[in-house]
């Protein structure tokens, strides 16, 4: 992984590195993506991929109306609301 | 005293829920240095076990009446903080409760406070918390393991005299071995995640921690219920685990690992393990070797697996609905900033793996290999419970180590699970519980039982623990 491609993921992910800690953090990816490569010695080819333990059905319940939705109390917990929105920074310049 | 004792005393009405509450919050303030709780609820504790007291009739008989409890602080309390050790969440008050605490206060427990754990559940030694290191009571200078550490070193430090944690990985086992207490793991879906801060879906499982199986099977009872606001709960007949630890499943054929001894379990652990056959052997029990050298390629599974459903869930920290939020010119700045400066090192870590596994042209060599291993290790689980009754492991590699520990191997932090990690992947129930002592320091050992098997999990380890007294040792 070069700083090139740590940019990208950084970007991916929403996330920041300062510029100077930039190397550690590439290598500590390595590092683990070192230990997490031990999978290509297996031979998986007769295995199905796993998502769920107990390979769950969906589940469905009727359509009927349990709880209002407590738009106030909602809102009162964002950092920045005005009336019936969430207030962030402008988006279209 | 005992979680057994306590309640008896509480139902002859020898003591009271106020009483057990204020002993309990004394505790917590004399073991302050241990750095166990992030939240303390003093007041609302009291007015509760003043309420339990006035309304004795009502709770005598519930399965957790009267007695105080510590939550890991990844469950959400309606109106309490909850922050799972994270910035992102160090000022969040949820606006609804989790199942689990909802089941623990129905049947009559106290909630006196919320414990510290690895920020969001990620780390094995409670050293990635927001608020702090916890220590482990045993050495101030150890870890108590993690990410449920704070609830293991309450009970280790008899504060409660039972906890909640989660175990994705090990969270609740590793902890509880390192802490010399008794801890179990369900089923994947025998308890809800509704309301418990999701770190890894498809793995994250609450369970009991306490000083013995009697009291992780009253716990059990109290947490485990249908819940349809999981769509992942299972819907079962409900079983009374304590009445289960009196009942007589025989002798068990119980597998063991064939060549344990080159895993790098230590000298001491490895000892405490042959010793713990021997008393299963006493009790009528008989052995039947597995060949289960796949076990270690279970760690390369969950460290692609896990970080992918962990950037996932925690892409809802964005500043925007509720959290921490930081001061931006836009929109784009505000979720960079936000991110950067809310989550710790090792969840950003786990952010850009998940980010990079699950990435376009990457996800086959991944994330799709990743779940192979686990259809391996779950095939490798069946094909061993159509022979043997449990299997039984070591919990852990070592003992509990020095905080800051250095290691010339990077992954050594990630091997701490080893042992644990496999039952998750397989979605299987495990129980770690005390199996010896050395230099003064808790052992811990586990079986792994067949899906949705924790009565005879918890009966096997009853059976051992009233032959043997490693869960009575306190520091």
């Amino acid at each position: 992984m070069n700083k090139i491609e740590l940019k990208n993921l950084l970007f991916l992910a929403r996330l920041q590195v300062k510029e100077e800690d930039q190397d550690k953090t590439i290598e500590k990816l390595q590092n683990t993506f070192e230990m997490i490569d031990q999978m290509n010695d297996l031979d998986l080819d007769k295995f199905e991929p796993l998502n769920n333990p107990l390979e769950l059905t969906n589940v469905s319940r009727s359509d009927e109306e349990k709880n209002r939705n407590k738009k106030e109390e909602f809102l009162k917990k964002s950092p920045k609301s005005d009336e019936d929105y969430f207030v962030v920074p402008k988006i279209v310049e | 005293m005992n979680f057994q004792e306590t309640r008896n005393n509480f139902r002859k009405k020898q003591v009271s829920a106020k009483e057990l509450t204020e002993e309990s919050l004394k505790k917590a303030k004399e073991k302050s240095e241990l750095n166990a709780f992030i939240s303390h609820f003093e007041e609302y504790a009291l007015e509760r076990a003043s309420n339990i007291d006035a309304n004795f009739d009502e709770f005598k008989d519930k399965p957790l009446g009267g007695i105080p409890i510590a939550h890991k602080d990844i469950f959400c309390t309606d109106g309490k903080k909850t922050t799972c050790a994270s910035k992102m969440l160090e000022n969040f008050i949820p606006p609804y409760e989790s199942t689990v605490t909802k089941n623990c206060n129905d049947a009559g427990s106290i909630m006196i406070g919320k414990t510290n754990m690895d920020e969001f559940a990620m780390g094995s030694s409670n050293e990635t918390s927001f608020f702090g290191p916890v220590k482990n009571p045993w050495g101030q200078s150890l870890v108590p393991g993690g990410s449920s550490g704070g609830s293991a070193a309450c009970v280790a430090a008899d504060i409660t005299t039972i906890s909640t944690g989660t175990d994705t990985g090990g969270s609740i086992r590793q902890p509880a071995a390192l802490c010399g207490i008794t801890g179990l793991k369900p089923t994947y879906g025998l308890v809800s995640r509704w309301g418990m801060i999701a770190f890894c879906s498809s793995m994250d499982q609450a369970g009991p921690l306490a000083r013995d199986a009697f009291a992780c099977s009253a716990l059990l009872n109290a947490m485990a219920s249908y819940d349809e606001k999981d769509s992942t709960c299972s819907k079962r007949e409900s079983i009374d685990y304590e009445k289960g630890l009196n009942k007589d499943f025989g002798k068990l054929k119980i597998g063991i690992l064939k060549g344990i001894e080159n895993l790098g379990i230590s000298e001491e652990v490895l000892n405490a393990y042959e010793s713990s056959k021997k008393i299963l052997e006493q009790l009528g029990h008989s052995f039947v070797e597995l060949d289960f050298t796949e076990l270690s390629s279970g760690i390369c599974s969950y460290y692609v697996i896990a970080p992918a459903e962990c950037s996932s869930n925690l892409s809802r920290f964005d500043g925007v609905k509720y959290g921490h939020r930081s001061e931006a010119k836009n929109i784009s700045e505000l979720y960079l900033k936000t991110r950067a400066e809310g989550f710790g090192d090792e969840v950003q870590k786990r952010i850009l793996i998940g980010s990079y596994v699950l990435s376009a042209g990457f996800y086959d060599a991944y994330y799709r290999k990743a779940q192979k291993v686990r259809r391996m290790i779950k095939s490798k689980f069946d094909e061993f419970f159509k022979d043997v009754d449990l299997v039984f492991l070591p919990t852990t590699l070592d003992q509990a180590f020095e905080m800051n520990r250095e290691s010339t191997d990077p992954n050594r932090m990630y091997k701490e699970d080893l042992l644990t990690i496999p039952a998750n992947l397989a979605g299987l129930p495990a129980m770690s519980l005390p199996n010896g002592f050395s230099k003064n320091l808790p052992i811990g050992a586990q079986f792994v039982g067949n899906y949705f098997s924790e009565e005879l999990l918890l009966n096997t380890a009853h059976k051992m623990q009233e032959v043997t007294d490693w869960h009575k040792m306190t520091p």
